[in-house]
């Protein structure tokens, strides 16, 4: 019976982060950034919201990049309140919510080094939800299977080496293979940590990693077009607890254009819809959008349950949508494309 | 009836002149068109930031010493004008050890870039032959993923191999603003010349006017 132990342990974190949730941007905020003209009347707007005066304090010049950082830092430090407060089983989620960004950082770091960047110049653009006491020698190992025994073996991201060692050496077709294996061990791998947890969790949690999963997969496929990757190289980068597994995602190997891609998709409702042609007046969505609006929906119903760990991953999932709507906000605002500018996907109504 | 030397002269201004005018729309055309392709290429990488992260799609993704895959070439022609042209690098082909023993295809126009080369037919035979040998020689499989150094590399695998398709856009975009650019330094140095000719050709007018006149005073004495 959850109800009845969970808030012991998590209550207050829960309450915590309901109430960050409040905070987070509305329509009527959008469309107040959206009439700005200059990135310094977006800074004024967003002082009265929860952001405060966090674009005012800093010394450096307003650009986009720097408003993309300060809401970083912001997401970061909340997160950080969250994690240090957290008892387990509870702390091993909210562990599992940064393996993602540790991917990502391993991945920057790797291909950093092999453009000759040094680490000093990297390692401050690294996520700083995914670092780790190992992340200097990270751009140092030359194979998969030298980054595992040599560097990673140590921290959480080890135990998602299984499929992923390798004796090739880390060129850019290698570390995107090498993020993808990555990524699709970590997916499966929280797809049945949460499933252990059971309950509310595991109900608003594995439909949200399962789109994940499949959105993963489509995705992976339509990029690889025109690329060196094929198919049977690219299906054992798609992570196998979602709903395509495992006629789908043979489907998928196999298919060779766009076209085909959305044949799949058509076989599954759900996925139906995001390939579906656009009206016109939609503006031309790219897919990715797509599947960010899907997302969106899909983490707004973990708010509607109490008692589970679902609100956490939600709220840093719709935070991130957020910056990124800021962010594109403030895109269109430098570039003067005003037209494109409600591409964002709002987020509570 | 002897055509006289000014009517010649004031036909011939007059081509110049319109001559003069087409170059100046057409410059105008593609004027308007850089600007536009530009903007566009900015607008599809913003848009792959937004796909992919701000973080991807940034200054650390290159290295710091970049060889260039397009030259400009400028020659001066015979009528003084400047004709600039660009020429892609030719890609060198990473022929390791003769496992590419297909030729690079070419696929169209001079594209930046690597050609998708027929390596996956290749990997597939490879590594069938490799797992039905002994595990030893899993490292021989698989050389064609080796990475070659080679530097004349497609800059979009810069971000990635998995690029989102805006950053695509955004790379032809910028590919074809490459072109337009020569274009328009010519057509630019062709219409500052038409304009030379044109200021020579009426300075020159109202001399031959008045030797014309007195010409036709002389005929019709």
């Amino acid at each position: 019976m959850a109800e009845l132990s969970f808030n012991e342990d998590h209550g207050y974190l829960e309450g915590l982060v309901r109430g960050m949730k409040a905070g987070i941007l509305t329509d009527t905020d959008y469309h107040n950034l959206a009439q700005c003209d200059t990135l310094d009347d977006m800074k004024l707007h967003l002082q009265s919201t929860d952001y405060g005066r966090m674009l005012s304090t800093s010394e450096e010049d307003l650009t986009v990049s720097l408003v993309d950082s300060k809401l970083r830092e912001n997401l970061v430090t909340e997160f950080s309140c969250l994690r240090s407060n957290a008892l387990p089983p509870l702390s091993t989620f909210l562990d599992y919510i940064t393996y993602s960004y540790m991917i990502d950082n391993v991945v920057m770091l790797i291909t950093g080094a092999l453009k000759q960047r040094d680490v000093a110049e990297v390692l401050p653009r690294c996520h700083p939800l995914g670092a780790f006491d190992q992340m200097a020698a990270v751009g140092i190992a030359r194979t998969p299977t030298e980054l595992y025994s040599a560097i990673l073996v140590d921290t959480p991201l080890a135990q998602f080496f299984q499929e992923a060692v390798s004796e090739d050496n880390l060129d850019e077709m290698e570390a995107e293979i090498l993020r993808n294996k990555l990524f699709k061990a970590y997916l499966e791998s929280f797809h049945s940590f949460c499933k252990s947890l059971g309950g509310a969790t595991r109900d608003t949690m594995c439909p949200v990693l399962e789109f994940e999963a499949d959105r993963r997969a489509f995705i992976i496929t339509v990029n690889s077009f025109g690329t060196d990757l094929s198919g049977v190289d690219r299906s054992v980068l798609y992570p196998s607890c979602g709903k395509l597994y495992p006629e789908g995602l043979q489907l998928l190997t196999r298919a060779e254009d766009h076209e085909q891609v959305k044949a799949v998709a058509e076989c599954y409702p759900g996925y139906k819809i995001i390939f579906d042609d656009p009206e016109p007046e939609s503006g031309c969505k790219t897919l990715e959008d797509r599947f960010f609006e899907q997302e969106v929906k899909l983490n707004t119903l973990a708010f509607l349950q109490q008692f589970h760990f679902g609100v956490f991953y939600s709220y840093i999932k719709l935070k991130e949508q957020e910056s990124r709507n800021i962010v594109w906000i403030a895109e269109c605002v430098t570039q003067r494309q005003k037209s494109k500018i409600h591409n964002y996907i709002p987020i509570f109504k | 009836m002897v055509v006289s030397e000014f009517e010649e002269s004031s036909l011939l201004l007059d081509e110049k002149l319109l001559r003069f005018m087409d170059q100046l729309e057409l410059l105008e055309e593609k004027r308007a068109a850089l600007n536009s392709l530009i903007e566009q290429g900015w607008f599809s990488m913003s848009k792959a930031r937004y796909s992919i992260g701000n973080k991807r799609v940034s200054a650390l993704q290159y290295a710091s010493e970049i060889e260039p895959l397009v030259c400009v070439h400028a020659r001066t022609l015979d009528n003084g004008e400047v004709d600039f042209c660009t020429e892609r690098s030719k890609q060198k082909g990473s022929n390791e050890a003769g496992k590419e023993a297909t030729p690079i295809e070419d696929i169209g126009p001079q594209e930046e870039g690597v050609r998708r080369r027929n390596k996956p037919k290749k990997n597939i035979t490879e590594k069938k032959e490799g797992e039905e040998a002994s595990s030893e020689k899993a490292p021989e499989v698989t050389p064609s993923r080796k990475s070659d150094q080679n530097p004349q590399q497609d800059p979009l695998k810069w971000f990635g191999i998995l690029v989102p398709q805006t950053l695509k856009q955004a790379q032809s975009s910028f590919m074809q603003v490459i072109e337009l650019s020569a274009e328009i330094a010519t057509l630019q140095t062709a219409v500052l010349n038409s304009r030379q000719e044109l200021k020579q050709c009426r300075k020159d007018k109202p001399i031959l006017q008045e030797s014309s006149a007195t010409q036709l005073e002389k005929h019709s004495d």
